[in-house]
C-alpha cells in the first residue's frame, strides 16, 4: 500500500510532533514540579499563617496580664525603681523621732536579684506608740524597708532612744547613697 | 495561452493549515508560560511570606519572653514586698506584745529585740513581782529564759532577763545574720 503524504503535510506532521513533545516535556518537567511545590507552599503557608494567628493572640493576652499586673503593683514597682535618699527619708518621717540619724553601713548584698542595702537609724521617740506609727508608715513609704532585728530601746531621761537597722530593697545597687 | 479556468494559487511557505498550527501551539504555549510564570511568581511570594512570618514569630517569641520576664519579675517583687511588709506588721505586733508585756510596777530601762529572743533590762521592787508578773508570762512564750538580779541604792532590785526561742542561745546579741 502506497501512502502519499505531501511535503507540506510531512512538515506539518513533524512540527505538531516537535511542538507536543516540548509541550509536554515543559508540563512534566517544568509545571508540574513547580504546581507541586506551589500546592506544597500554599499549605505551609496556611499552617504558618495559623501558628502566627494564634501566637499573636497569645501575645495579645500575656500583654494584658503584664499591663493588669503592672497596674496593680505600679506602687511597688516605683518602690523598687526608687534610689534610698536619706535625707528624704527624714523629712518624710523625722516626724516621728525627736532625733534621727540615719547611717548608712558597709553591708550591701544582692537577695533574690535585689540590691539589698543597710541603714542604721538612730533615733529618740517620746513614746513606743510613736514607733508603731513609723512602723505602719514604713508599709506606704517611697522605698521597700524591712526594719530588722536587733532593735535597741533604751531610756534615756524623758525620751526613749532606740537603733534599729533597716534594709531598703532596690532594683539598682545605689553606689550614691547619701549619708 | 491558459490551461485551467482558474488562477494558479499562490504558493506560500506557511499555509493556512500551518498558521492554524502555529496559532493553536502559540496560545498553547503562551498559556502554559503564563501558569509558569503565575507558579514562578506564587512560589516566590510564598517564600517571601515564609520570610516575614518567621521573622515576626521571632520577634513575638522575643517579645513573649520578655515579658514573661517582666512579669516575673514584677510577681518577684510584689512577693517580697509583701514578705516584707508582713514582717513590718509582725515586728510591730511583737514590739506592741512586749511592751504590754511589761507591768506598771517594774519599769524597764533597756529593751533588745533580738532575732531568737528579748533582753530586758529594769527595776524591780522584788523578784515576786519579777517571777510573777514577768517571768511567768515570758516563760510561756520564750523556751529559755535566764534572770540576774542585782541591788539597786533604793532598796529595789535591777534585773537582766535573757529570754530565747528554742536553744539558739547566741553569745553575740547584735549579730543578726
Amino acid at each position: 500500500m502506497n501512502i502519499e503524504v505531501s511535503r507540506q503535510n510531512l512538515y506539518l506532521l513533524i512540527l505538531s510532533v516537535i511542538l507536543l513533545i516540548f509541550v509536554l516535556f515543559f508540563s512534566f518537567l517544568v509545571l508540574i514540579p513547580q504546581g507541586k511545590q506551589y500546592r506544597e507552599k500554599r499549605v505551609q503557608i496556611k499552617k504558618e499563617e495559623g501558628e502566627l494567628k494564634v501566637q499573636k493572640n497569645y501575645n495579645n493576652d500575656t500583654t494584658e496580664v503584664l499591663k493588669t499586673l503592672r497596674n496593680e503593683n505600679k506602687n511597688i514597682i516605683a518602690s523598687f525603681a526608687n534610689t534610698f535618699d536619706a535625707k528624704r527619708f527624714k523629712k518624710l518621717h523625722g516626724g516621728y523621732f525627736s532625733e534621727l540619724v540615719i547611717l548608712k553601713t558597709p553591708d550591701e548584698y544582692k537577695k533574690d536579684n535585689f540590691s539589698v542595702y543597710s541603714v542604721k537609724a538612730v533615733s529618740k521617740i517620746n513614746s513606743p506608740k510613736t514607733f508603731y506609727n513609723f512602723l505602719d508608715a514604713i508599709n506606704k513609704t517611697e522605698w521597700i524597708i524591712s526594719i530588722n532585728f536587733p532593735i535597741d530601746f533604751k531610756r534615756d531621761g524623758e525620751v526613749i532612744s532606740s537603733t534599729f537597722t533597716m534594709k531598703v530593697y532596690s532594683n539598682a545597687v545605689d553606689s550614691n547613697l547619701s549619708k | 495561452m491558459t490551461y485551467s479556468y482558474i488562477n494558479p494559487r499562490e504558493k506560500t511557505l506557511i499555509t493556512s493549515e500551518l498558521k492554524l498550527l502555529f496559532i493553536f501551539f502559540f496560545i498553547t504555549i503562551i498559556m502554559l508560560l503564563m501558569t509558569y510564570l503565575f507558579l514562578t511568581y506564587k512560589n516566590y511570594s510564598f517564600k517571601q511570606e515564609h520570610i516575614n512570618i518567621e521573622k515576626t514569630k521571632q520577634n513575638l517569641t522575643e517579645d513573649l519572653n520578655e515579658m514573661n520576664s517582666d512579669i516575673k519579675f514584677i510577681e518577684k517583687q510584689s512577693a517580697v514586698s509583701k514578705k516584707i511588709f508582713t514582717q513590718n506588721t509582725v515586728l510591730k505586733d511583737s514590739i506592741t506584745n512586749m511592751f504590754d508585756l511589761v507591768p506598771e510596777r517594774i519599769t524597764l530601762s533597756e529593751a533588745k529585740l533580738l532575732k531568737n529572743g528579748l533582753i530586758l533590762y529594769g527595776i524591780t521592787p522584788n523578784k515576786d513581782v519579777y517571777n510573777f508578773m514577768l517571768q511567768a508570762p515570758l516563760r510561756s512564750i520564750f523556751h529559755n529564759t535566764y534572770s540576774s538580779f542585782y541591788p539597786a541604792q533604793n532598796g529595789w532590785l535591777f534585773f537582766v532577763s535573757k529570754n530565747y526561742i528554742e536553744d539558739d542561745i547566741s553569745e553575740d546579741d547584735s549579730n543578726e545574720h
